[in-house]
Order: structure tokens, then C-alpha cells, then sequence
């Protein structure tokens, strides 16, 4: 099956800029991914140590009202059905591992998994990612999110050179 | 219960509107650092201004109340940091939290590999918390806008957001074409 | 490529409308200066103390006073916030703000502060901190109190006990002047002074 195309980057921005307006005229609040995976490994963390390990503070702000209520969790739900229905309809839908031309799949998985390490704490430090500082917070104009912004993509592109060999 | 609903009907939209702009594929996320295809600047930036414009201009007609709208608190330090090491991690992986959701659902298993490294470095954060707890709690300024902070007006910081955006994105159109 | 263009021109024009949005403070001064005058812009420490024990929604209570002051003592509920802080914070538009200082001038300082801005229901404690505590967290009554007296001072001790202070009936009249309890202007330069050397 041909796949479709992908949509204009400014058409698609628009999209999600009026569901990020959406999310404050509704809910009082914007989009968000990374509390989610807070939540996941709070919960995660009780139900491997009991529950002595639900007071401890970097855990417990995580733990009221369930993980199914968490409003974060909800959502990413709605973005993994979201992301998957649009990629069944354009025909994008296939099992990959996506790397630059020089990698091999241990290599990608590697890195994948390393990053994301990066991104995990980096995200606590800075009580957000791309979607919920970035995205949400910096259009509200609130300074950690700009602050946010420049650390991130300051130091990705001071240190592409040095990743090189997993993209070009 | 319907907040709820919202939730997960707000997120589907997100989430189709990141692949339909190509954000589930990690080599044009990551092409963006090479200046080859600057995707990922324009879907963001276009979606901040988005919101950023249509908050503002909802607030100001009495549409819609945003100081009901809960702003993210600034604690300096933290979040210069945690930037950097989330576009260290970003530049590494090619995804970030929510683009790795979307790229694991579409089959690609860097995706389902960036969400568990994520939930790692989560966890290694929890662990060392009561060492970190100090420098992660520093420089709060509380729950403040640029503009407020810098002592301009929330309207001339909007002007100057849309101006970067606007200008940034006629650069990223020559740069893209000059690498074509 | 023609939305693009549509879009961006779009961008520019309320971007750079927003600029020029913001240039106006939006408060008709006659009208603050009026209010003022009429002293609408007062609240009682009674008052505030029943509207606290009601647990009244969206009452935010801001102390201006310093981070040690409000350490040693404050009103319950309150939150510290200084004058600086307060003028670039974002408050909410719903509920009632009571501002209270140490003897009264910052927190109407920054009542102008928020009213210029446009934000409505923002009270003072006329007396400050010292009001809190003359009349509800340590009331006295004179051992020759009138039948008026008692009765105001009653409802001030039983707000005083629910907030874990100290009703004190039968003290000399001497700490407690004439009509202090009646409305009578509170004169209370001498009990503030009195309390302030007690150093609570």
C-alpha cells in the first residue's frame, strides 16, 4: 500500500495549536506527556515495594487518584490510538526500527534507549517535556518554559556534530 | 468523568496531528539538528503560536478566562538543566515523550525502546531524589511569564514570540531549500 | 502554499495587535479613589475570621509582610507574598483577595496595585496583622465592660477559640479603650503598641 504523504508542518501545527487551545478552554490546563510516565512508574514502584514506598516524595505526588484517572495518562492513550489511526489511514503503519543509514538495530535501540534516559530526567528536572513546557507552557509564555526551550534546543544542536554517526 | 473524555479526545487529536506532520519518524526528528528538515521547528512553533494567539485574543475578548488556566511554575536553574539534558536526550533518540507514544503506535519499536528508557531515567531520578531534592527545589519564581518578569506588557511579549516565529520560519524555508 | 500566506499575514496582524492590546492600564482612577473614600475597601478582622472559618471558596489571604514576620505569626490560611511578587503574579479573576500587612500601608498600597490591574473583591485589614490579633486571636475585654461590649466581644471569642487564640475577659480598662468593641473609632494605637512590645 502506497503511503500518503506526510501534511504541511504548518497545517499540522495549527492542528495541535487549536487542540492545546482547546485543552485550556475545557480543562483549565494544556497537553502534556512526560507526568505520564511519572505517574506510570509511581504506580510501578508501589506495586513492586509495597506500600511503604508510597510516602516517599519524589513518588507520592504521583499517586492520588489512580493511575487510570491521571489526566497525562488519559491522554497519551488518546495520542497512542491517535498516532495509530493516522498512520493506518496514510498507510504508515509497519513494524520498524527507524535509524540513520550508518546504524544498525542494536546500535538504534541502544541510543533510543539511552535518550530517553536523557529525556526522563531531564523532564523531572525541568517538570516537563517538548509537550508540556515547551508546547503548553512556553504559549502561555511562562518563563521556565522559554528557559525550557533554549536549554533544549541549544545543547541538541551544540551537540549534533558529536551524534553524528546515528543520524547522517 | 467527562474531564476525563476530554483527556482522551484532546489526546487523539494530538496525537494524529503529530503523525500526520511526520513527527512519529525519528530520522526527521532528528534531521531537524542537521538543519535538513526543520519539521519539527515548524509543527512546534506554529502550534505555540496557535495557542499563544488565540489564549491571548479569547482572554481579551472575554471569551475565556486565562488566568484560569493553570501556568507552569519557573524554577530557574532546574530547568536550564533539565532543557539540556532533554535535548541531549532528544538529539540521541530522535523522539521525545509524546512523539515516541505516536511512534510506537505506528509499529516502530525505537519508539516502544525510547518510552522505556524514559520511564529509566524517571525512575533513576526518583531514586536520587533525596540528594537532588535541594538543587531540584531551587530558584523558584513561581508561577510567572516572561514578559512579567523582564517588566513588559503580556501583549508586547506575545508580539515578540510572534515575531521570532514568523521570522524563524522564513530562515528555516531558505535553509531547507539551500540544503535541498 | 496560499494558507501558508493567509495563515502568516493572520500570525502578523494579531501578534502585533496584541502589542498594542496591552498599552493601556485598564482602571478608571476617579472610581478607585472613590471607593477609598467610602471604604469599600476594608474589611474587618471579624469578618474575615467568620468567612475563614466558613471555609469560603477562592478567599486567598496574602500577608505582604516579610518571610520572618510571617514565619513567627500569621493568619491562618494566609499565604507570604511581597509587593514585587504580588505585581507580576497572575491571579485569579474569581474570589476575594484580602491583602493585611504589618500596620496596614503596604497591604493598601497593594490594593491599588491589583484594582489598577483590574482585578475585583480586594480587601484590606485596615490595622493589619495587629487587627487579627487585637479583635481575633487574643480579644480583651475590660473589667467594667458595657452589656454592648460583651455581647461584640462574645462573638470575638468565640471566633478567637475556633482559631486557637486566647479571649481574655476582666483585663483593666486601661488596655482596652472606650467603645473598643461598640464601633466606636477603634483607637487603637495604644493596644497595637501594647501587643507589639508583647511581641507576638
Amino acid at each position: 500500500m502506497k503511503s500518503r504523504a506526510y501534511a504541511d508542518p504548518y497545517i499540522a501545527g495549527v492542528g495541535i495549536g487549536l487542540v492545546l487551545l482547546a485543552a485550556y478552554a475545557v480543562a483549565g490546563r494544556g497537553l502534556g506527556a512526560s507526568g505520564a510516565f511519572s505517574t506510570v512508574v509511581a504506580a510501578g514502584t508501589v506495586a513492586v515495594r509495597g506500600h511503604g514506598a508510597a510516602a516517599s516524595p519524589a513518588v507520592a505526588p504521583y499517586l492520588s487518584g489512580g493511575i487510570l484517572h491521571d489526566w497525562l495518562v488519559l491522554e497519551l492513550c488518546g495520542v497512542a490510538l491517535g498516532g495509530f489511526l493516522s498512520a493506518w489511514l496514510a498507510g504508515r503503519f509497519h513494524f520498524a526500527v527507524e535509524r540513520g543509514p550508518h546504524l544498525g538495530v542494536r546500535g538504534r535501540v541502544a541510543a533510543s534507549v539511552c535518550g530517553g534516559v536523557l529525556m526522563g530526567i531531564g523532564a523531572k528536572f525541568a517538570r516537563g517535556c517538548t509537550s508540556g513546557q515547551a508546547l503548553t507552557g512556553g504559549a502561555l509564555l511562562s518563563a521556565g518554559s522559554w528557559l525550557f526551550i533554549a536549554g533544549c534546543f541549544a545543547t541538541a544542536y551544540l551537540l549534533s556534530p558529536v551524534a553524528r554517526r546515528l543520524w547522517r | 468523568m467527562t474531564v476525563e473524555w476530554a483527556a482522551s479526545v484532546l489526546g487523539l487529536a494530538f496525537g494524529f496531528c503529530l503523525e500526520r506532520g511526520g513527527l512519529a519518524f525519528a530520522p526527521k526528528l532528528a534531521a531537524q539538528f542537521y538543519l535538513t528538515d526543520l519539521t519539527v521547528f515548524k509543527v512546534m512553533f506554529s502550534a505555540l503560536l496557535t495557542a499563544m494567539l488565540g489564549a491571548f485574543w479569547l482572554d481579551k475578548l472575554g471569551l475565556m478566562d486565562l488566568s484560569q488556566v493553570a501556568m507552569p511554575e519557573t524554577f530557574v536553574l532546574p530547568q536550564l538543566v533539565g532543557g539540556a539534558l532533554f535535548g541531549a536526550g532528544f538529539l540521541i533518540a530522535g523522539l521525545c515523550p509524546g512523539t515516541s507514544c505516536v511512534a510506537a503506535a505506528s509499529g516502530r519499536l525505537d519508539g516502544v525502546a525510547a518510552i522505556a528508557g524514559i520511564l529509566a531515567g524517571v525512575a533513576a531520578f526518583n531514586s536520587a531524589y533525596g540528594w537532588i531534592a535541594p538543587f531540584y527545589a531551587s530558584t523558584a519564581r513561581g508561577a510567572i511569564g516572561f514578559p512579567e518578569l523582564l517588566g513588559m506588557s503580556h501583549g508586547l511579549g506575545v508580539a515578540l514570540v510572534t515575531a521570532m516565529a514568523l521570522g524563524g520560519f522564513w530562515a528555516a524555508e531558505r535553509i531547507e531549500r539551500s540544503r535541498a | 502554499m496560499r494558507e501558508r500566506r493567509i495563515l502568516a499575514v493572520a500570525a502578523a496582524v494579531l501578534g502585533l495587535g496584541a502589542a498594542a492590546a496591552d498599552l493601556r492600564p485598564s482602571a478608571d482612577v476617579r472610581h478607585l479613589a472613590t471607593e477609598i473614600e467610602a471604604e469599600a475597601d476594608h474589611i474587618s478582622a471579624l469578618d474575615l475570621g467568620a468567612r475563614i472559618r466558613s471555609g469560603e471558596p477562592d478567599l486567598r489571604v496574602l500577608d505582604l509582610r516579610s518571610e520572618a514576620e510571617f514565619t513567627s505569626f500569621h493568619i491562618p490560611g494566609a499565604r507570604n507574598v511581597s509587593l514585587t511578587k504580588l505585581a507580576a503574579e497572575r491571579l485569579p479573576r474569581q474570589g476575594t483577595t484580602v491583602l493585611y500587612s504589618e500596620g496596614g500601608t503596604h497591604a493598601a498600597q497593594a490594593w491599588v496595585l491589583l484594582r489598577v490591574q483590574g482585578y475585583g473583591n480586594v480587601f484590606v485589614l485596615r490595622e493589619g496583622i495587629y487587627e487579627w490579633i487585637s479583635r481575633v486571636f487574643q480579644p480583651r475585654l475590660a473589667v467594667d465592660a458595657s452589656a454592648a461590649e460583651r455581647t461584640e466581644f462574645a462573638r470575638a471569642a468565640e471566633l478567637s477559640r475556633f482559631f486557637g487564640g486566647t479571649p481574655l475577659a476582666g483585663v483593666p480598662r486601661s488596655e482596652v479603650p472606650q467603645g473598643y468593641w461598640t464601633g466606636a473609632t477603634p483607637a487603637s494605637a495604644p493596644l497595637i503598641e501594647k501587643i507589639h512590645r508583647r511581641g507576638c
